[in-house]
């Protein structure tokens, strides 16, 4: 398979994947009712806004009435309300994949809005930064200190990796972030209880830039203790595994230093396997930026899950779901993109 | 058993980590056990979402050892009860019968609250009167509170029995009557006035078990009290079945309580054998189902292949918190909703790699061997392949229970889990909701989360344990 075909295939069924959550999540929203009322609370937040107009312009009370309950049938017919739900399935697939859920709600924008898609908008940039900048620090000090503990099995340090590997996979990422706040906020005072600005927030630049840091500093801190330990683990198996390879042996034979056969032999060769799993371990970063940001009260999409949550808003979960499968899909592709790159086997077979 | 069994359990048995894990597994058994024998089923229910039942325990109170560390001392909470009077006298043609008991106060502290608790009383005449009373160390008695008991029903027939279900309660801080018995008793002990509602502002309780100090303050006074519930009827057959005196501490037992004073310890025991349900439950099904339709996969190919393929591919795929939490919020937080929904997820992943290790074992000669001699598809999957693979699907069993446990803990967390049962993740969902980490309620948070950590690593470590048995080339870098 060629570059383009191999990225092609992958791309479909990432596809698929969205294709098939947004299925099951409609079908599940339909069969329960709850898209029922979603579209009923969206149909009603219309209709009040058309009768306040409407109120301008006819001033008997029984005209105002019928021309709004005219009104009120051709809306539940566009909605699709007087259609069973299995029939608007497309339609609410459509809107969904537009946001196009009406108001949450309690929650609310900086600026006011109740709509789900700005009040989504607002919160992705947030999500964004931390999960990224935990991906690059995992990556990097799993990389390292793996490839470390690879090359003197039995070590202090490898024994060291595999509790502390078993152990960050036992914590609960939430429970850390709870132990961290109790920790460092509580008893010490070093970290903000949570937050993503200190109140007021800083305006000049530097000072704005260095309060974000300080505030982001544990759920990034909670996320990389969490989650780096079976990432180290997986690195260094890898490794191990690729280190007992006979051209390895035949590498070592011919003389070549042990950096060289550590870079060239065993490292280039293990980084797909290796990325495979950072890959495979995408998931638990989502799930992991969820329950942290709701720990830290960091103002993304995680945290606005547990408000949806708290405060029974069925629009607003969906829109949530949705995203973040979005979320998903894309960062693997663009890892599965980084993958062809790095395996030549793809790229020439 | 068989030479391969005995040598993979002696590969097994010779890691650290597995001796570790197979001991915290039978800690975790046996507390289970305990629980399940010693706790009733409805425990959460019937008690643990009851406010009433922790109405007598103090609130966000630190377990009791912290005292070890700690000077000054803090106040042990103190439920005394009695059920035989201690005196019985007649006077003026009724009988008085005296239940008391004495509370020693040997810290500078006050208790929290006074509360008292009337159970099973009968009586055959009139409806007694009760009256609570106190005498402190210093040889002065206060009488604190009088009520009647509730007159009979119509119809109702001798002896009349009250307080039998629940039992009568009086929650001493609520009462204004308790404030004009102390305004009377400041006056004839230190002949000053002070208004009931100068009495409320001061704390019954620091009048009750205090010195005065200056005009409006007061002092603990230590020392031994007694406190007695008279019972006056005009028939000497009437009786209290039983009756407790609950001094409110500032710290309760083995793990402290909660907000609304429910005992941690007891919500922390509960939550064993429910993690060791969803764990074992979820990882069983998801195992089961997994393989099998890997094994069928690999084997039968074709058509089927494929379709299994795909499937588990996408399924694979799938963002699992995202959708836990919606499909849980969706069709409510029930065990086995939780469950269910972990399982419609956690399959896949066996699927893929049991099939390719089918893949390898399917042309082997004893495969093609049974094929010959004419046994069945079903037979040749179960009793040749199966094998094969078994010992990879249990370590993948083991391996998957801790991510079970996690998962119902994270969605407890979200506040999804069942109201019904009390879990560990649900105690600090509650203690996360109420503050508990920004007051530094250090007993609420951390037990919890620390068995979590622990009934999860239990199966890491037997997991990781079992890896150099199902992976042998692991076996040699030991």
């Amino acid at each position: 398979m060629g570059l383009g075909k191999t990225l092609a295939v992958r791309g479909l069924t990432l596809i698929a994947v969205l294709f098939c959550v947004l299925l099951l999540t409609v079908a599940v929203i339909g069969a329960t009712g709850v898209s029922d009322r979603i579209l009923n609370a969206m149909l009603n937040e219309r209709l009040r806004g058309i009768r306040q107009v409407l109120s301008t312009q006819i001033t008997d009370p029984d005209e105002l009435n019928r021309a709004i309950e005219a009104i009120e049938d051709d809306l539940i017919h566009s909605y699709g309300l007087d259609q069973p739900w299995y029939v608007r399935m497309p339609s609410m697939l459509a809107r969904i994949i537009i946001l196009d859920l009406g108001n949450a709600r309690t929650i609310q924008t900086f600026t006011g809005s109740r709509l789900v898609s700005d009040i989504i908008l607002e919160r992705l940039p947030n999500t964004i930064l931390i999960m990224i900048t935990v991906l690059i620090i995992n990556f990097l000090v799993g990389l390292i200190i793996g490839v470390k503990s690879a090359t003197r099995p039995g070590s202090l340090l490898d024994r060291f990796i595999s509790i502390y590997s078993s152990i960050s996979y036992a914590i609960p990422t939430w429970w850390l972030g709870l132990l961290m706040i109790l920790v460092f906020s509580f008893y010490f005072r070093l970290f903000p209880f949570g937050g993503m600005f200190s109140a007021p927030p800083p305006t000049e630049l530097i000072p704005r830039l260095l309060d974000l840091i300080w505030h982001a500093a544990m759920p990034i801190i909670t996320l990389v203790i969490a989650l780096s330990g079976s990432w180290i683990y997986i690195t260094r198996s890898v490794v191990i595994t690729t280190a007992q390879e006979d051209f390895v042996t035949v590498a070592r034979a011919k003389g070549l230093s042990e950096r060289l056969v550590m870079w060239r032999y065993i490292i280039r060769v293990a980084a797909p396997p290796i990325l495979t799993n950072l890959m495979l371990g995408l998931a638990a970063y989502l799930g992991g930026a969820i329950l942290t940001e709701t720990v830290f009260s960091w103002p993304g999409m995680g945290l606005l899950y547990y408000h949806a949550i708290v405060s029974i808003d069925e629009a607003l979960i969906l829109a949530l779901t949705y995203i973040f499968t979005l979320i998903y899909v894309i960062s693997r592709f663009l890892l599965e993109v980084f993958y062809v790159i790095l395996d030549p086997r793809v790229r020439y077979g | 058993m068989s030479l391969f069994l005995r040598e993979a359990l002696r590969e097994f048995w010779r890691g650290s980590l597995s001796k570790l894990g197979v001991i915290f597994l039978s800690i975790v058994i046996i507390v289970s056990f305990y629980t399940t024998t010693t706790m009733p089923l409805d425990y959460g229910t019937r008690f643990w979402s009851n406010p009433v039942f922790w109405v007598n325990n103090p609130k966000a109170a630190p377990p009791e050892w912290v005292n070890t560390f700690v000077s000054p001392k803090l106040l042990e909470h103190k439920v005394l009860s009695t059920s035989l009077p201690a005196s019985v006298d007649a006077v003026e043609g009724s009988i008085l019968k005296r239940y008391s008991v004495s509370y020693k106060l040997g810290v500078e502290q006050f208790p929290q609250f006074f509360n008292l608790e009337v159970s099973n009383l009968t009586y055959h005449e009139a409806p007694p009167t009760l009256i609570l009373s106190i005498l402190k160390p210093d040889g002065y008695s206060i009488d604190l509170y009088t009520f009647i008991v509730e007159r009979p029903f119509e119809n109702e027939s001798i002896p009349f029995i009250r307080y039998t279900l629940e039992p009568k309660r009086v929650l001493l801080s609520g009462e204004v009557q308790v404030a004009r018995a102390l305004s009377n008793f400041i006056s004839a002990r230190y002949g000053e006035l002070l208004s009931p509602s100068q009495i409320i502002d001061i704390g019954y309780e620091q009048i009750i078990f205090g010195e005065r100090s200056a005009l409006k303050s007061f002092t603990p006074l230590k020392g031994t009290y007694t406190l007695t519930l008279t019972l006056a009827s005009r028939n000497p057959n009437d009786n209290i079945g039983s009756c407790r005196f609950i001094l409110g501490g500032q710290v309760y037992g083995l793990m402290g309580t909660d907000l609304l004073g429910r005992d941690l310890f007891s919500g922390l025991l509960f939550g064993f054998p429910v993690a060791l349900l969803i764990g074992f439950a979820t990882s069983v099904i998801t195992t089961a189902l997994g393989a099998g339709l890997g094994i069928m996969s690999g084997y039968i190919g074709g058509r089927i292949d494929d379709l299994i393929q795909r499937f588990s591919d996408i399924v694979n795929n799938f963002p699992q918190l995202p959708l836990l939490i919606f499909l849980t919020f969706i069709f409510g937080g029930k065990l086995w909703v939780i469950v269910l929904v972990l399982v419609a997820f956690g399959w896949p992943g066996l699927t893929i790699i049991v099939r390719s290790m089918v893949l390898s074992v399917k042309g082997a000669p004893f495969v093609e061997s049974a094929l010959a001699v004419g046994a069945s598809r079903l037979r040749i999957m179960g009793r040749h392949i199966f094998p094969q693979v078994a010992p990879f699907i249990l370590s993948q069993l083991i391996f998957y229970t801790p991510s079970a446990i996690l998962s119902e803990a994270a969605l407890s967390f979200l506040g999804l889990g069942d109201p019904t049962i009390p879990t560990w993740g649900q105690i600090l969902e509650y203690g996360f909701r109420n503050g508990a980490v920004y007051l530094g309620y250090w007993w609420w948070i951390l037990p919890p989360g620390l068995l979590i950590i622990y009934s999860a690593i239990t199966f890491v470590f037997i997991a990781m344990g079992l890896e150099p048995v199902v992976n042998p080339r692991l076996r040699r870098w030991r």
